[in-house]
């Protein structure tokens, strides 16, 4: 147990943590390396022991484990369960890993094969349903988001470090939204998931006047069938309210068909 | 020509309707410092906290069942019941769960750590009121220790007081606090009685619900029972519903019975709405409530 | 009160007197799908752009008196202790040009719990004492209803106050401020006639209200109605989004939550608006939800704002500016709720 820092003269354990990747745009492990203004207090709170995108180093000896990325293949099964015994925290880190993600938009077809032929052609790649990581093991913590947010990223990581409770938001973006001072979208004309998608963002999208796609998934509790109503109130398709609610895969048991 | 609009300092404002320290209060924590700790049971722990200046803790002085907010920076600020003799000026015990984030923090830290301390808020328990009669005092779980300050007040003048009875249940005899006090409470001649929901292989004592005892004390009273007798309660919500009845049907006033209600609170000071029951504030006009306000209170318990 | 009148024209002057500060009003933000105009308070950079004509606006004013998140204080980390700094977030006067009677009200109904109440608090005290108000009169819209909870007129609580008269305003003086700057400023005495037209505008705007609410008794109805099954209703048609809590001019519930920076050598305590609508509002430490299904929250919100501000200052916080049913996706407008607690049904 690597102590090297203290808070109030509480001892802080500076755990040991992994990053990984499966089927994703690694956007998410970008967002850790992207801080430079703190990268080295992050540093300074976890030992970084694996991260391709970062560094060469690797090992196995890890505590917490970021897994990025949906599984589409039976060799990430074994990856991720492999991950799973040597962490003693997996986290789904975004959106893919959490709800699969873009990625899972493929098992909405049909025809997997045809899928495949129209994606890989004459190069097949052996791919099946694109599921989120909760399908196959056991994860301790969701960190939503496509991308996830730096800032939340660092406050958990902080959070963990402290002893304190990892406490996402429970309720929906629209209350970050109207705190922002934006005018809902739903007045222009434009369809938003705002109202049942887990907050946490601080509204980015809504704020640049770009309706909310769900990408963190419900919030607790979300009232899913309301929203489907108010859609239908404000003469959006059933096309594109489903469209909304099946991007990221996060609404999937909740919707109403 | 421009007209500059004179910056108002609110603390030197005489036109406020409150006084300018009164402002100055609101964020206002006392330095203060945990001086000792000590372990009651796997997820519980007894903290002294000691306010550091003299002059501030001579001035600090509290009422059974008023609390306190504690705060330690950055990871958090919480209410807690005061659970220690209000004799004492400006040092005190809290008896603290570990389930927060700032409880947690808690767990971790040391003798000196340094905290902050702002309060004390609230109602509390009428004990000067109950002089020349019968206390009860009735505790389910962690609602002893809010308790713990009316029953060293009481024992502190116990010969003002007739018969005082001490009925607490707990789930598990490992989760019981205050045990090292128990032999005291007695030599006091209080009539202390303790029952489990689930007794292990060590367990002596009576098991059972918290009723059980309180019906047989009310059983073995005498006529005078129901108008010589208060009754403090705290418990867990569920509770009270049930203990509060058999005093009610016991013929006990319901403006004699008090309980202590347990909320979220964020403030203390009747601002952040969090304790709101209906739209009473917890904090202000309680904790400490006559069971007759509580059955006033929408969605109280 | 002190009356004046000044000339349309001249009013821009009155806004030159007072450029130096930060000067926020209604300012235009657009069209909506219907092609309306929409209007949000907002930091006014010339007076152009000042829309004192405004119908309503999407958010009430309160950011300014109520920010929707603020520091409330700073903690220096030090090895084994701290020290804590106090901020109450405002060092210059500001200037609000353009709040309806209902906004005014909303603020002095604030200035009850928050200035006057046991425990006054700085940081809304402080924002209040530095806001210049100037007031200006509105038209009725058909979600308003003002009128039933008493705050289409405003006695005090601004500075001054405009009403418009056609080619002048009829000003109402509140605060010996207000009248230094006027002092400067090209304004005249009323003549009789144009009390006359004061009281016919304002007879004529009584009349305009299309919205309403009957409050008699609410407080009683409210209590004998707890248990109504209008209430389940209203509450599965909620989504439990805040909105209605964040455009309300008057709703201040918070909650705190401290933190640490990455260095730890800091850390702060923040404030952010909360609403008695969010699914975890009531939960304590621990877990468990004194208020975990949407309609004991709806209930609750009602019963804060109809029933026991009532009982503890003689007046609702509620001042019928109609926002919240203005803004809600589901359609949950106080009108309506009332009128259903009222009739048992929906």
């Amino acid at each position: 147990m690597a102590v090297t820092t203290t808070y109030l003269g509480v001892p802080l354990y500076r755990p040991k943590v992994a990053f990984f990747d499966f089927t994703s745009c690694e956007g998410c492990q970008l967002q850790v390396v992207n801080n430079e203004a703190n990268l080295l207090d992050f540093l300074s709170l976890v030992e970084v022991v694996n991260f391709r995108e970062a560094m060469t180093e690797k090992s196995n000896d890890y505590e917490i484990a970021f897994v990025e990325g949906s599984v589409t293949r039976e060799d990430e099964v074994r990856r991720l369960q492999e991950i799973r015994k040597n962490a003693k925290i997996l986290v789904a880190f975004g959106s893919c890993a959490c709800f699969g993600g873009v990625n899972q938009l493929k098992n909405r077809f049909n025809d997997l094969d045809w899928v495949k032929k129209e994606v890989y052609g004459d190069c097949p790649v052996d791919t099946k349903e694109a599921m989120p990581l909760e399908k196959y093991v056991k994860v301790d913590l969701h960190i939503y988001g496509c991308p996830v947010k730096k800032e939340e990223v660092e406050k958990i990581v902080l959070n963990v470090a402290l002893g304190k409770a990892v406490n996402l938001p429970k309720y929906p973006v629209c209350m970050e939204c109207k705190a922002n001072g934006n005018i809902c979208l739903f007045d222009i004309g434009e369809p938003c998931l705002g109202p049942i998608t887990r907050a946490g963002c601080n509204s980015w999208c809504t704020n640049n006047r770009f309706g909310c796609w769900g990408c963190r998934g419900p919030a607790e509790d979300a009232n899913v069938a309301q929203w489907q109503k108010i859609m239908r109130q404000h003469n959006f398709s059933r096309e594109r309210m489903l469209d909304r609610l099946e991007c990221f895969g996060g609404f999937d048991h909740l919707i109403e068909r | 020509m421009e007209q500059k609009l004179k910056f108002v300092n609110i603390l030197k404002e005489k036109n406020l309707q409150r006084p300018a320290h009164g402002l100055k209060a609101f964020e206002y924590s006392y330095p203060a410092e945990i001086t000792n700790i000590y372990p009651m049971t796997e997820n519980e722990r007894l903290y002294q906290i000691k306010i550091r200046d003299e002059e501030e803790r001579n001035s600090f002085s509290f009422k059974p069942g008023q609390f306190v907010m504690f705060e330690v920076p950055g990871i958090g600020e919480a209410p807690f019941s005061i659970s220690s003799s209000s004799v004492r000026k400006g040092v005190f015990d809290l008896c603290i769960r570990h389930i927060g984030n700032l409880t947690n923090f808690l767990s971790q830290v040391k003798l000196g750590m340094r905290v902050g301390i702002s309060g004390p808020f609230g109602s509390s328990f009428p004990i000067e009121d109950m002089v020349g009669q019968n206390i009860l005092l009735i505790a389910g779980g962690l609602g002893i220790v809010p308790l713990r300050a009316p029953i060293l007040s009481v024992l502190e003048n116990r010969s003002r007081y007739r018969k005082v009875d001490i009925i607490y249940g707990a789930k598990k005899p490992r989760e019981l606090l205050y045990t090292y006090e128990y032999e005291m409470w007695k030599k006091f001649d209080i009539s202390l009685n303790i029952i489990v929901d689930q007794a292990d292989e060590t367990w002596q004592g009576d098991t059972g619900l918290i009723t059980k005892p309180l019906a047989a004390r009310i059983a073995g009273a005498g006529p005078a029972f129901s108008t010589n007798s208060y009754a403090i309660v705290c418990g867990p919500p569920v509770m009270y519903k049930f203990v509060c009845k058999l005093l009610i049907e016991a013929g006990v006033p319901a403006r004699k019975i008090f309980v202590s209600l347990e909320r979220r609170m964020h403030c203390g000071r009747g601002k952040c709405c969090r304790c709101n029951i209906g739209s009473t504030y917890t904090c202000l006009d309680g904790p400490v409530f006559d069971y007759w306000s509580v059955m006033n209170l929408k969605e109280a318990i | 009160m002190i009356f004046k009148t000044i000339k349309r024209d001249e009013l821009a002057n009155l806004y030159a007197k007072l450029a130096q500060h930060l000067i926020v009003g209604p300012v235009r933000k657009g069209l909506d799908k219907n092609n309306k105009a929409m209007y949000d308070f907002d930091r006014v950079d010339k007076f152009a752009d000042l829309c004192l004509d405004y119908d309503t606006t999407k958010h009430s004013a309160k950011k300014y008196f109520l920010p929707f998140t603020e520091t409330l204080c700073t903690f220096k980390i030090f090895k084994d202790s701290w020290h804590k700094k106090v901020d109450y977030n405002i060092n210059e006067p500001i200037v609000m040009f353009g709040l309806h009677p209902c906004d005014i009200n909303a603020f002095n109904k604030l200035d009850k719990v928050l200035l006057e109440g046991v425990y006054p608090t700085p940081y809304y005290a402080a924002k209040r004492k530095n806001i210049f108000i100037i007031g200006v009169d509105c038209q009725p819209q058909p979600w308003c209803f003002c009128r039933s909870m008493d705050t289409d007129t405003v006695l005090h609580g601004f500075d001054l106050f405009l009403t418009d008269l056609g080619d002048r305003y009829f000003i109402e003086i509140n605060t010996a401020t207000a009248y230094e700057i006027l002092q400067q400023l090209d304004i005249q005495d009323p003549a009789p006639q144009d009390h006359q037209l004061f009281l016919q505008k304002t007879n004529e705007k009584a009349d305009k209200f299309i919205a309403s609410v009957d409050t008699t008794d609410l407080t009683k109805i409210l209590d004998m109605e707890f248990q109504s099954p209008v209430w389940q209703e209203w509450g599965d048609r909620c989504l439990s989004c805040g909105t209605c809590a964040n455009v309300c001019p008057t709703c201040y519930c918070y909650g705190v939550e401290e933190e640490v920076d990455l260095d730890l050598k800091n850390a702060r305590k923040n404030k952010h608006s909360y609403s008695c609508n969010l699914i975890d509002f009531a939960e304590v430490a621990g877990g468990h939800n004194f208020r975990p299904e949407s309609h004991t929250r709806l209930k609750y919100r009602y019963y804060h704002k109809h029933r026991g501000f009532v009982e503890a200052f003689e007046e609702s916080l509620c001042v019928g500016c109609g926002r919240c049913g203005q803004a809600c996706l589901a359609d949950i407008n106080v009108p309506e709720v009332i009128a259903s607690v009222r009739q048992e049904k929906i």
